[in-house]
């Protein structure tokens, strides 16, 4: 058989095996890993009215897992009353940012300048974070649709970090990075991070070192996050799916080996 | 001149930033928040010298007649946006917001999403279990993929168990290792870059 | 139907016929990717940064000292010219000099020192043995031998660059099944978009 037709095999069985998956429509109940719990635990104990700062870090190309795991950090957020300030280091990050934020916000009937704002983009990610730490509002002098970030009710009160109770990065790389040893080290703020599940291994040592609070991971820990709230949704939906495509990875591993040692046998016959 | 001015410019603009970590002087704050405005600034502007160098190079390409209809496939793509911008804003239900939403993320997510048809691909080619280090390798992943999947936490705590500690002790310290060791490096690079040692930003026209 | 989510399962299914082969559906959807992402930055970093941070300080507000960061940002397009190219390294000079100053502090406390303590503390408190505490340590500088490249990786040093190698091993392991994880959630939203929204099949 040649390169071509198996790997045409290869993608044909993951597009079936991941669609029938998905086709089922069967929900599994994912139990909170520690992180989760932990992250959970943290924002439902923030009294009403706090502000935190949501950073949407990440392009368009992991919408797809991005969009869980924002939506988590969203509804928790606005179902406990807590204030948000939503930015974007990230350019394509900013359109989702400003649609992810508004969508949730009329889920839980909030107003604009009032229980939530976004700021929109800044370029130069640790340029821009260092500088909030002096004002915001000089580095965001106009929200993300112009209007004068001092004539924003939610903004009155708000100079730097110091009257923010955590940076929450929803990144898909290492921006999340830049919170941590920036604004972590320089203004000592909380950071917590909701990531795609590539970047979770990357975040570790900031974790144990504590640098770093929490990490919300992957699809797998967005269904964790979405029955502690009891709302399930993209990242229960996919469970199935999810396990479905590793089993197929490991069974492809599995079949990989068997024709090398098979191969090498042979060959040393 | 053409050395020296950029260099000095360098030194004076990293000495300055250095420094002010250690002051809450005002003078201190206010130097730090005028050089961040600058640099920030200065970078929004080499994306617009991206901009121009792509589209010099694409017309360039069109003029000679080299695949022009996927070139002004992507010109024209490049104009919609500012165009729907400045003619119906960037709100909500702007069309600007439309045409992220219905063009520009799902092609974007779905060019990444190819990833996991490669990703599979080379599970199958490429991970194979050639000596100690790749079967170190092969098990710390199959570790992570059968742990992290809500059928085997059904049938016991222990599978998300083992991944955790592989993934929180022996993992994390090798990840740390590497983080140090890029910490270190990045620091001494920063200091021959003021210092004027470091000069490979200075070439290239 | 919405028109939008036709254009969206359209402009999806195209992308995906690069997983046949490399076709002209394929590539006219990448062109317009490219075009698209283009634009769609150049509409962002205008309205939220050369707008608000210089335009409007500068000609609204007449703060005549953002002629300073305007001046040194149109440098950026002596880039075009052979003969004054070289003055666009001034503004390059700023971010390289800012970006290097302000590192060097938090590569050295948050990166360096913080992980270090991290690694140390826990063998220090509690009272008791701490196997995982050991583990860690062991990683960390066996994975630190392994790239330190200043002595001949023989004897003892050997011995614990291999160590280092093992460690490494784990980490890469743990890291390609989390990345696998990844791209088979990015996957499984397209599958989502396409079976829910596009094709209606899932309601």
């Amino acid at each position: 058989m040649n390169r071509l037709k198996t790997r045409w095999i290869i993608f044909g069985g993951l597009f079936l095996i991941v669609t029938l998956s998905y086709l089922t429509n069967i929900r599994f109940k994912s139990v909170a890993s520690p992180e989760i719990q932990k992250s959970y635990d943290y924002l439902d104990s923030l009294p009403e009215g706090s502000v935190i700062m949501v950073s949407f870090d990440h392009e368009a190309s992991s919408l797809p897992e991005i969009q869980p795991l924002a939506l988590v950090v969203l509804r928790h957020a606005f179902k406990n009353n807590l204030k948000i300030i939503g930015v974007s280091l990230f350019a394509e990050g900013t359109a989702i940012g400003y649609r992810l934020l508004s969508q949730t916000a009329r889920e839980y009937d909030k107003t604009y300048g009032v229980d939530y704002v976004f700021l929109g983009f800044k370029p130069q990610q640790i340029s821009a974070i260092l500088g909030m730490g002096e004002s915001i509002a000089h580095v965001f002098p106009e929200d993300y649709l112009g209007t004068p970030t001092d004539e924003i009710p939610i903004m009155m009160n708000i100079v730097n970090y110091d009257q923010i109770e955590m940076v929450i990065s929803i990144a898909d790389g290492a921006l999340a990075v830049h919170w941590i040893e920036y604004v972590g080290g320089q203004y000592h703020q909380n950071i917590m991070t909701a990531l795609t599940a590539a970047m979770i291994t990357t975040y570790d040592p900031y974790l144990a070192s504590g640098q770093l609070y929490s990490v919300i991971g992957g699809l797998k820990g967005a269904a964790e996050y979405e029955n502690l709230l009891g709302q399930p949704g993209g990242g229960n939906r996919g469970m199935l799916a999810q396990t479905s495509a590793h089993v197929y990875v490991i069974v492809l591993i599995v079949i990989g080996n068997i024709l090398y040692f098979r191969g090498r046998k042979n060959g040393k016959a | 001149m053409q050395q020296r001015l950029p260099i000095a410019v360098c030194f004076i603009a990293g000495a300055l930033m250095f420094l002010q970590y250690f002051s809450p002087h005002p003078v201190a704050r206010a130097v730090f928040v005028t050089i961040n405005d600058y640099w920030q600034i200065i970078f929004a502007f080499t994306l617009l010298v991206g901009i121009a160098a792509f589209v010099r190079t694409n017309l360039r390409q069109i003029s000679r007649g080299k695949e022009a209809p996927y070139r002004l496939i992507g010109l024209a793509g490049l104009v919609l946006m500012p165009v729907l911008a400045v003619f119906g804003g960037i709100k909500i239900e702007s069309p600007f917001q439309w045409a992220f939403e219905n063009m520009l993320a799902p092609m974007q997510a779905t060019v990444f999403s190819l990833l996991a048809f490669f990703v599979a691909s080379a599970s199958f080619r490429g991970f194979r279990a050639r000596n100690a280090q790749a079967v170190i390798l092969l098990a710390a992943a199959l570790v992570v993929l059968i742990g992290r999947v809500p059928i085997t936490e059904m049938i016991s705590d222990t599978f998300p168990k083992i991944t955790f500690w592989v993934q929180n002790y022996p993992s994390m310290a090798a990840r740390r290792g590497i983080l140090i060791g890029i910490g270190l490096g990045s620091m001494t690079t920063a200091l021959r870059v003021i210092l004027g040692i470091e000069r490979t930003y200075l070439r290239g026209e | 139907m919405d028109i939008g989510l036709i254009i969206a399962g359209v402009l999806t299914l195209a992308i995906y016929t690069f997983l046949y082969k490399d076709n002209p559906i394929y590539k006219a959807a990448e062109s317009l990717l490219i075009g698209l992402s283009i634009g769609y930055a150049l509409v962002i970093y205008w309205q939220t940064t050369l707008v608000d941070r210089l335009l409007t300080p500068l000609f609204a507000r007449g703060e005549l000292l953002m002629i300073i960061p305007l001046v040194l940002g149109l440098l950026m397009f002596t880039r075009f010219s052979n003969r004054l190219s070289w003055l666009s390294r001034i503004p390059i000079a700023l971010m390289i000099g800012a970006g290097a100053g302000v590192a060097i502090p938090a590569m050295l406390y948050a990166r360096t020192l913080k992980q270090i303590s991290a690694s140390v503390m826990p063998l220090m408190d509690g009272g008791g043995f701490n196997v995982e505490a050991l583990v860690v340590i062991v990683g960390l500088l066996s994975t630190l031998a392994y790239f330190y490249f200043s002595r001949e990786h023989k004897g003892a040093m050997g011995i614990t660059a291999k160590i280092g190698t093992y460690f490494l091993m784990i980490f890469f392991g743990a890291t390609f099944g989390y990345t696998v994880m990844s791209r088979m959630s990015t996957f499984i939203g397209r599958i989502d978009f396409l079976l829910t929204d596009f094709l209606r099949i899932l309601a």
